[in-house]
């Protein structure tokens, strides 16, 4: 391949330059507020200050885990039933998943809130049918229906898109090799797919413990999750300090995270063609 | 008719990476000439073509073209135009559109692109396929647009690269005679590469083989294949015996436990020398009447004739015959004496073994990689 | 399909889809009870075009959608044409790495970083309103570019290695070369790269949360500040509108790509059709 020109070095340059203004140095100044007091003094005490916030962090990633992991529960036999459909039914079948993702995150999360709320469509609908209303805003568990019901589309399309593109050779291989149907599945499928697993376990965490929305929505103000605290220390330029360190905890924490995912997803699939 | 150089490449060295891919080459190439680079992948004939596109610069030395140096002239202004191995069609224009894309950059006036196209699709024989889009063309048709598209340039030199590696078998052979006869009737040199020592044979005036970026061997198809220099390019044109010998005389050559008749003199008395024998030119005879008498390990039918693997003092022979002798058989072996060729050594001496380890498969495989490594 | 794997597809959809519907239907309400729909009327899309403010912030958002996904397709494409011959793998890697990070980051750690950046550096210059247009265009554009790049920079390594130096070959300079070969065909990329940070910008609503000021408004935000009042189905009117124009957007650039598609498989045929008859003949 031949050496770049100057005129192609000169056109990553904007990007260069913007990435460095609007990317790495916004990411410095989250840390610089992580450690300074208001008049600039370098200062522990933002940090120190988290451990107010140890139980909403701990309740948080609870929350995001659990709806992470229903998604998986939820999502895999779906993108699993999907791959089995003829190419055609699979565009449209993927274009229904992933049209929702295109709709505002607020508008999903208020209409959902509008169903379940206590005068809501749901329960005016259980009590003509002669049903008690259920009390569902407002409980935990509404805010986990409300995270799976957002995020279960980040779970669904990568895992497809892995299964989609197995070798159904491999299956048949599979099968005249011994495995029952099952087998196939635990043996061949499943192993496979993991890459698309983790992607789509790193796509809904992500979201999932950064949250504000559905919280304030669903949770009926009653919960506070991380997102909510880092969002209300915003509110005001005194507690910029504090929400800068919880930021800046929760971003390396995720960072770290996905790092070792990615690791696992990588061993994980060199261990397979090896 | 007076043949002038029109290429000619002068003590060009060429590295990639630290990696000396063309080491001190000297060539030249006449006018209006069919030559064809030939070597196996990775021996730099792909990059001797590219330095005379213009798209690298050697390192050392200079290209001439026409006595002009041309090193720093670049592709778009030299009068030379490629076919890509994959054709490199413009997938976002027609065939008329691809075709007249040389045309359209020199600001020709719009009824003579017209007609020039025309005229170049009827030599491609690809008339009426103006409006088709490139991509929904088979191979072989995206071929002859890739040749028209080069061709319409009136370029003084054609460089083609591998450019019937991706067609069928059926399909390269009726290729190979089109492109034979549009070079005769265009008069346009031709700078041919491929790794098919067969294609190379068929088409060319002249071959040219390459080893290891440098050359082994100029002369004519036939002159390569009845006089190979080393045993490299014997073993790497058509199929052949290569035996360690010594000439004990003039005429006289030794090996195989037999002195044979020969038609080589020049050499130094006992001097050792690499023997090349092929295999059509062995005759199989009855024990008794044989120059070599061996065992016969394998045999495999090819149509034409059979393959005939021969054990004689451990060493491997291919010998191909009509006649049909069975696994097992003791039979006898006579070698005319022109059919034997003696070479002097060469550091690619006893790097070809013989056909102990031989087959199809093994062949096939080998060339697969190769196409991988291309 | 098994019947069990449709019926399980068909319940999942369902469940993703009904609070949508749902949403629909009452934006036809009479009334304003979101639990019981009372009768058909378009009351509530009146008193929704009623609103100045939902003009201002629809046309502030589609200002900012197409003004942030020009620059983002310009500077992501530019870059994509930059790098893409870049030989160093590792600065590579760490540039690419670093452009994807708004896309890894979770969203509220992007707007709370630039917003930081934008407030220490409107209070250095002494403004007033620190957080304005021009604050959201730079976010915006900062996490589209990632889309742009994402979806250019395949394209380069999808095109045969040679059409430029065919190109070249042909009586092309470089930059010739380049505007007429190398352009028509990593357009579809660019294309389908602004399509995406349009929708994107249009959808955001975290990083824009942070990054804008009381001046300007975009309709994510707006909503959001109705949401927190009363619950009204003038919103579900303003949430029904934007579906539609997203459904008809994604429609829109569906059907080219599935028309590139189906050239492509009628290219197929006919290339075994000729193939067949090369074989004939």
């Amino acid at each position: 391949m031949k050496k770049r020109t100057l005129l192609e070095r000169m056109a990553s340059a904007p990007h260069l330059v913007w990435m460095v203004l609007f990317i790495v140095a916004p990411l410095l100044f989250v840390a610089y507020y992580a450690f300074t007091t208001p008049d600039g003094s370098f200062t522990f005490e933002n940090i120190a200050a988290l451990s107010n916030h140890a139980e909403t962090f701990l309740f948080s990633v609870c929350m995001a885990l659990i709806s992470t992991v229903i998604c998986l529960l939820i999502g895999y036999p779906l993108a699993y039933c999907i791959s089995r459909a003829s190419a055609r039914a699979q565009k449209i079948l993927i274009m229904l998943i992933m049209l929702p993702m295109w709709m505002n995150l607020l508008i999903r999360t208020y209409s959902m809130m509008a169903i379940l709320d206590d005068g809501g469509f749901l329960n005016n609908l259980l009590m003509r049918l002669g049903f008690a209303p259920v009390h569902i805003v407002g409980t935990a568990g509404a805010v986990i229906f409300g995270m799976v019901y957002n995020f279960l589309p980040y779970m669904v399309l990568p895992i497809h898109s892995v299964i989609s593109k197995l070798d159904w050779r491999l299956i048949e291989a599979a099968n005249d090799l011994g495995c029952n149907n099952f087998r196939v599945l635990t043996r061949v499928i499943l192993p496979l797919s993991v890459p698309g697993i983790i992607s789509g376990l790193t796509m809904v965490f992500v979201p999932s413990i950064s949250t504000f929305y559905i919280s304030q929505k669903l949770g009926g103000g009653t919960f506070e999750l991380i997102g909510d605290t880092i969002e209300r220390q915003f509110q005001n330029p005194v507690t910029y300090h504090v929400g800068a360190s919880i930021s800046l905890v929760m971003m390396i924490l995720i960072l770290i995270s996905l790092a070792i995912m990615n690791r696992f997803s990588d061993s994980e699939t060199g261990g397979m063609i090896a | 008719m007076k043949q002038e150089k029109v290429i000619q490449l002068q003590n060009i060295s060429k590295s990639f990476d630290g990696e000396k891919i063309l080491n001190n080459i000297n060539l030249y190439i006449r006018d209006k000439e069919f030559i064809t680079l030939l070597g196996p992948s990775g021996c730099g004939k792909t990059t001797m073509l590219r330095l005379i596109a213009g798209f690298e610069t050697p390192d050392e030395g200079t290209i001439l073209f026409e006595g002009k140096p041309i090193n720093d002239v670049p592709p778009y202004q030299r009068s030379v135009n490629t076919v890509f191995q994959k054709y490199a069609l413009f997938p976002h224009l027609n065939v008329f559109e691809n075709i007249a894309f040389g045309l359209r950059l020199k600001k020709l006036p719009e009824e003579q692109i017209r007609k020039q196209v025309k005229d170049m699709l009827a030599l491609v024989n690809l008339k009426g396929f103006e409006r088709r889009n490139v991509e929904r063309l088979s191979g072989g048709q995206q071929q002859r647009v890739a040749i028209a598209r080069a061709l319409i340039n009136h370029p003084k030199v054609l460089l083609l690269d591998e450019p019937l590696a991706a067609l069928d078998l059926k399909l390269r052979k009726d290729m190979q005679v089109e492109l034979k006869n549009m070079q005769k009737r265009t008069g346009i040199t031709f700078i041919y590469v491929t790794h098919d020592q067969e294609e190379a044979l068929s088409m060319s005036d002249t071959v040219m083989v390459i080893a290891e970026g440098e050359i082994q061997q100029i002369g004519t198809p036939t002159d390569i294949y009845n006089e190979p220099v080393n045993a490299f390019v014997a073993d790497f044109i058509g199929e052949s015996n290569i035996l360690d010998g010594v000439m004990t005389a003039d005429y006289k050559a030794t090996f195989s436990g037999h002195t044979f008749d020969c038609v080589d003199s020049g050499f130094e008395k006992n001097e050792k020398v690499d023997i090349v024998v092929r295999p059509e030119d062995v005759d199989v005879v009855p024990c008794e009447r044989g120059m070599l008498v061996g065992d016969v390990t394998g045999v495999t039918f090819k149509g034409v004739h059979y393959e005939i693997i021969v054990d004689i003092r451990g060493f491997k022979w291919m010998i191909q015959s009509t006649d049909y002798v069975a696994p097992g058989d003791h039979i006898g072996l006579s070698i005319d004496p022109d059919a034997i060729h003696v070479m002097k050594k060469s550091r690619f001496s006893n790097m070809f073994g013989d056909y102990s380890s031989f087959s199809d498969e093994l062949e096939k495989l080998s060339d697969l990689s190769e196409e991988e490594n291309e | 399909m098994k019947t069990i794997n449709k019926i399980y597809t068909v319940l999942i959809l369902f469940m993703l889809y009904a609070p949508i519907l749902v949403l629909m239907l009452f934006s036809f309400n009479s009334t304003s009870n979101t639990g019981v729909f009372t009768g058909f009327s378009f009351y509530w899309y009146r008193e929704l075009f009623r609103s100045a403010a939902a003009f201002a912030a629809l046309k502030n958002t589609l200002v900012l959608a197409i003004s942030s996904a020009v620059l983002s397709t310009l500077i992501g494409t530019m870059a994509a044409i930059g790098l893409r011959k870049m030989r160093n793998k590792y600065v590579k890697g760490l540039i690419t790495s670093v452009t994807n990070i708004p896309m890894m980051n979770p969203d509220i750690v992007t707007g709370i970083s630039m917003m930081l950046l934008f407030v220490f550096v409107g209070t250095m210059l002494g403004q007033q309103d620190k957080l304005n247009f021009w604050t959201l265009l730079i976010a915006h554009t900062t996490f589209n570019i990632p889309y742009v790049y994402l979806n250019v920079s395949p394209k380069f390594q999808q095109m045969d290695k040679h059409l430029p130096e065919a190109a070249l070959d042909l009586g092309c300079t470089p930059l010739q070369a380049f505007f007429k070969v190398e352009l028509p065909c990593i357009f579809s990329g660019i294309v389908t790269g602004f399509i995406i940070a349009f929708t994107m910008s249009l959808d955001d609503f975290v990083i824009s949360y942070f990054c804008s000021g009381s001046d300007f408004q975009t309709l994510p935000i707006l909503i959001y500040s109705m949401t927190k009042k009363e619950v009204t189905p003038d919103i579900y009117a303003l949430s029904t509108l934007m579906i539609v124009a997203i459904l008809t957007l994604l429609i829109l650039s569906n059907l080219s790509g599935s028309k590139e598609e189906r050239a492509k498989i009628r290219a197929l045929r006919k290339k075994r059709a000729a193939a067949r008859k090369e074989a004939k003949a």
